[in-house]
């Protein structure tokens, strides 16, 4: 179901080890929350500048040198690539010194890994998104990716939450998308504030209110498991298969690919079999762990 | 190809040629505890006393502690530089079938999809020459995986202990190739040869502990919710790191940076699935209970392993039962499984 | 005393005092015992007593939920009123069956004595003041002083001082601390870069399993100060200087509630002489505040409380 295209992986390894890092800088930071931000950067190396490719829903392995290495997902979509782009929340030691560098910075890159969205199998297809705070950062590759080749596809919903107004990330997408009249943009927060005039809900119930049709229809959700474990029995209230219900599951990773075992779930590696997978895959995870 | 002998008094000897072009490694005791050392020179009368060690043979290929590479800031910024691998050959004497069939079994992981580049030139720069067991410990129970304690397939010259002298079965290419060069050593007779097929039944029978592997991935799965069993199991389980580290076959790592000033370096070390905190995230742990990663361990070893890669990821070498401080036993663990298989 | 023990421990489950009873069955490996940790009343029945029961049980009152009936020897006793100093435990929860000890044989001094790993041994059995190992058919005698564990040798509190049922006649310490003394004392002998120089060779070989710290009762921490990353006081990795500074601020952070129970030294399994840095920290507790962890349980716990009035004179 999902793609598990292997071309991709092993082309961009720098000095033929899989473990080593390229080199990028950091051209611009856009400060999205108070404790997420997104960083451009761009390969050091001009000819890996030109020659990168990668696949919406992967993700990269990101270096503080000397502080340690994070995952997070590519958020750029494939389709604009003069830079590259990926959000980071504030949780920890390497990602509280991510929010420490400045434009200028370097960092180190590994990737691409993991699956990605199957495209083919979207194609044609009502698209609806349901996201949630930074959730929504792979599920913007891919939306951009569709909305550069907007034909492709058929309805797009996009269903967005936050927890509060200030915690909506993207909201340069999120109004590029409310004005873009072949989608139907819905934006809540669980709750409001003084400035906030528009929808209050949690996003679960937000999608019974908007009731998409399952009929031709994928949706794709992307979120805290909190919200993706209200949201399945919604899709499946309105008519969803659990193959109809695409999600990227996130684990504690440390190399990526596959080698250093953290990330198992029962006998599936999620940054070798995922991070991409159908509500129907996770069912049958041996483990009952997620 | 026949095979060779070599006398007892004369491996020292032996060790001293090979030590030409191999940095060899032999049993070797330091307060107490065994290991696979860099052979001294002289020294043999591990022959006396060796059984196994402690420390795995993996840790000469997954070493406890490796620097993967260094990084320095100048102001052109970073400059990434790997690490210089020894490059000199190595030779392990001695390994046991069940150390040296544990080595076939993390090849899988580490050649599956992205080849390791460290582990894997380690492993095809090594040769191995393998030793029977004559004392198997009452620990063993390498027979019930399909692994004899007397023959390996997977080293390159096999040794079996016949009284005075040493029999010598090669048994790969480079173990041919190996014997070609080596001098000193006389051709085993008809009698040799039989009396190593004695020795070896002898050792394949003194193997008393037992498991039943049969289908127990599908027992496995299907106690896999059984949370009472589990924490049962899991109970006395001390969460340290000692089963999973002197497992010859596990092979869990953390990769941590550090830096001095503007130089640093990335350096990969052993990890336990048996501590709390391996698979935390900011937000939620999905093994935060003690029998859930006492389960994962299990499961993993022969459930997750074998559904992927065929082999059950154990050779019975049995030193997690030796070892463990409170005497945690999986083999008591397998035999207790609550089967609810359905027909 | 074993049979008192299965009698008691069964009765207290039965009769509802207990939710669970904590004590040794025999192990998977000869002269191996193995904690047993029971609600079923018929599990009481596997309890035993012998002189390899040598776990430190009281480590699994941290993480047991509910009333326990827990098998305690002389040391055992101590972590447990230690525990309660620290309002780990609660003391109306725990029923400590006590059993006055008198040494726990130490395989591997066992196995030096008559060079033979343990499962090539036939028997080892206790009599009094002597320990009789049968070994290829042969009977070698020799005097238990030998072949008990260090730390029992030197132990001056073998009978459980807290206990709701003592399990036989009090018995008297051994008190004979001299193997412990002359590894500390060669220590002590040596100059800095010598001392320096043992503990890299010894810390070279451990592997960071953390066993040394699991197993031992006085270090209940959720997280370890060495899991912690912001800051980063040691790398995870095992390198001698970063093992070091684990070992050398675990023993301070136990300092005053370890009881030398010697289950860190046994448990380790490359041989590193961690009794070395634990007793002597034991002894200087001694020797600074008076003070012997779990020996009074009405004390307050040494390095967590404050006085207005100090009562040492090398505070200012």
């Amino acid at each position: 179901m999902t793609t598990t295209d292997i071309s991709h992986r092993s082309k961009f390894l720098a000095q033929g080890n899989v473990y080593l890092p390229h080199i990028v800088v950091i051209e611009r930071i856009i400060e999205e929350t108070p404790g997420v931000r997104t960083l451009h950067f761009n390969f050091k190396d001009k000819k890996l500048r030109e020659e990168f490719t990668f696949q919406s829903g992967q993700f990269a392995e990101y270096s503080v040198f000397g502080i340690g290495e994070a995952p997070f997902c590519i958020s750029s979509s494939p389709t604009r690539r003069d830079h590259l782009e990926f959000a980071v929340q504030r949780v920890g030691r390497v990602t509280n010194a991510m929010h420490r560098l400045g434009v200028g910075a370097e960092i180190g890159f590994r990737g691409p890994y993991g699956n990605s969205f199957p495209l083919d199998f979207l194609q044609g297809k009502n698209l609806i998104f349901v996201g949630g705070g930074i959730g929504l950062a792979p599920l913007r590759s891919l939306i951009w990716n569709v909305i550069d080749n907007r034909d492709k596809y058929k309805n797009i919903d996009i269903i967005y939450g936050a927890r509060s107004p200030t915690d909506l990330c993207f909201k340069y997408d999120l109004e590029a998308w409310g004005k873009n009249k072949t989608i139907n943009m819905v934006i809540t927060v669980d709750r409001g504030d003084e400035t906030w005039a528009g929808k209050v809900g949690l996003v679960p119930k937000v999608l019974e209110e908007v009731a998409p049709s399952a009929r031709n229809a994928v949706a794709i959700v992307c979120g805290p498991p909190i919200m993706i474990r209200f949201t399945f029995p919604v899709l499946t209230k309105l008519g969803f298969t659990p193959e109809q219900m695409l999600t990227t599951l996130e684990k504690r990773m440390k190399c990526g690919i596959g080698k250093c075992g953290r990330c198992n779930i029962g006998n599936i590696f999620v940054c070798r079999d995922g991070p991409v997978f159908t509500h129907a895959q996770i069912k049958s995870f041996v483990s009952s762990e997620y | 190809m026949t095979s060779n002998k070599i006398n007892k008094k004369d491996i020292e000897k032996l060790l001293s040629q090979w030590s030409q072009e191999f940095t060899v490694f032999a049993p070797s005791i330091e307060s107490g505890i065994a290991t696979m050392a860099k052979w001294d020179g002289k020294d043999t009368s591990f022959l006396d006393w060796y059984r196994n060690t402690v420390i795995p043979p993996k840790a000469n290929f997954l070493p406890p502690m490796e620097e993967m590479f260094s990084f320095q800031k100048d102001k052109e910024g970073y400059h990434i530089e790997l690490s210089p691998s020894n490059g000199h050959k190595q030779l392990i004497f001695g390994i046991r079938p069940c150390d040296a069939k544990a080595l076939a079994i993390l090849d899988m992981t580490f050649k599956d999809l992205y080849q390791d580049p460290y582990y894997l030139p380690k492993r095809s720069s090594t040769v191995l020459i393998g030793l029977g067991c004559a004392k198997p410990y009452d620990s063993c129970f390498c027979t019930s995986l399909g692994i004899s304690p007397a023959e390996s397939t997977d080293v390159d010259l096999m040794l079996t202990d016949i009284g005075d002298q040493f029999l010598i079965e090669p048994i790969s290419a480079a173990g041919k190739e190996l014997i070609a060069k080596t001098s000193g050593l006389k051709e085993a007779t008809k009698d040799d040869e039989a009396r190593a097929k004695e020795v070896k039944e002898t050792s394949y029978n003194k193997v008393t502990r037992k498991i039943n592997a049969e289908g127990i991935i599908d027992k496995l799965l299907a106690s896999f919710d059984d949370q009472d069993y589990w924490e049962k199991i899991a109970a006395k389980c001390m969460s340290c790191g000692i089963c999973t580290f002197l497992c010859p076959t596990c092979y869990c790592f953390d990769i941590n940076d550090e830096l001095v000033k503007q130089q640093g370096a990335r350096l990969r070390n052993w990890d336990s699935c048996a501590f709390p905190l391996y698979t935390k995230m900011p937000m939620e742990n999905p093994r935060q209970e003690k029998w859930r990663r006492v389960r994962q361990k299990v499961c993993h070893k022969f459930g997750f392993y074998p559904m992927t890669f065929n082999v059950i990821a154990c050779t019975g070498c049995g030193r997690c039962i030796r070892l463990c401080p409170v005497n945690w036993d999986i083999t008591q663990t397998l035999a207790g499984l609550p089967i609810k298989v359905q027909e | 005393m074993e049979q008192k023990l299965r009698h008691e421990a069964k009765a207290l489950l039965e009769q509802g005092k207990v939710d669970w009873i904590i004590g040794f069955e025999p192990g998977s490996l000869k002269f191996t015992t193995t904690p047993l940790i029971t609600k079923d009343k018929n599990g009481a029945d596997r309890l035993v007593i012998n002189p390899f029961i040598v776990n430190n049980l009281a480590n699994f009152l941290t993480e047991i939920k509910g009333r326990v009936g827990i098998v305690a020897k002389g040391c055992d006793s101590r972590s447990i009123v230690s525990l309660i100093q620290d309002n780990k435990v609660v003391r109306e929860d725990v029923v400590i069956l006590g059993i006055p000890c008198p040494g726990i044989i130490d395989l591997g001094k066992v196995e030096r004595l008559v060079g033979k790993d343990r499962d090539e041994l036939d028997d080892i059995t206790r009599e009094g003041d002597k320990v009789t190992i049968k070994v290829d058919g042969e009977k070698r005698e020799f005097p238990i002083t030998q072949a008990l564990f260090d730390n029992c040798l030197a132990c001056e509190f073998p009978t459980p001082q807290e206990y709701d049922i003592l399990l036989g006649e009090p018995t008297s310490p051994i008190a004979n601390k001299l193997a412990t003394q002359e590894k500390i004392e060669n220590l002590k002998q040596m100059t800095p870069e010598q001392r320096w120089g043992f503990w890299e060779k010894e810390l070279s070989r451990c592997i960071r399993c953390y066993a040394c710290r699991n197993v031992c009762p006085a270090c209940f921490c959720q997280r370890c100060f060495v899991e912690e990353t912001e800051p980063q006081w040691a790398l995870p990795v095992p390198r001698w200087q970063d093992n070091l500074i684990f070992q050398i601020v675990r023993n301070i952070h136990v300092a005053g509630r370890c009881t030398d129970c010697g289950e860190c030294e046994r448990a380790c399994p490359v041989n590193i002489p961690l009794r070395s840095l634990t007793r002597e920290m034991y002894d200087i507790v001694d020797e600074l505040f008076h003070f012997k962890a779990g020996t009074d349980k009405d004390a307050l716990p040494l390095m967590t409380h404050y006085e207005q009035e100090e009562a040492e004179d090398f505070f200012r």
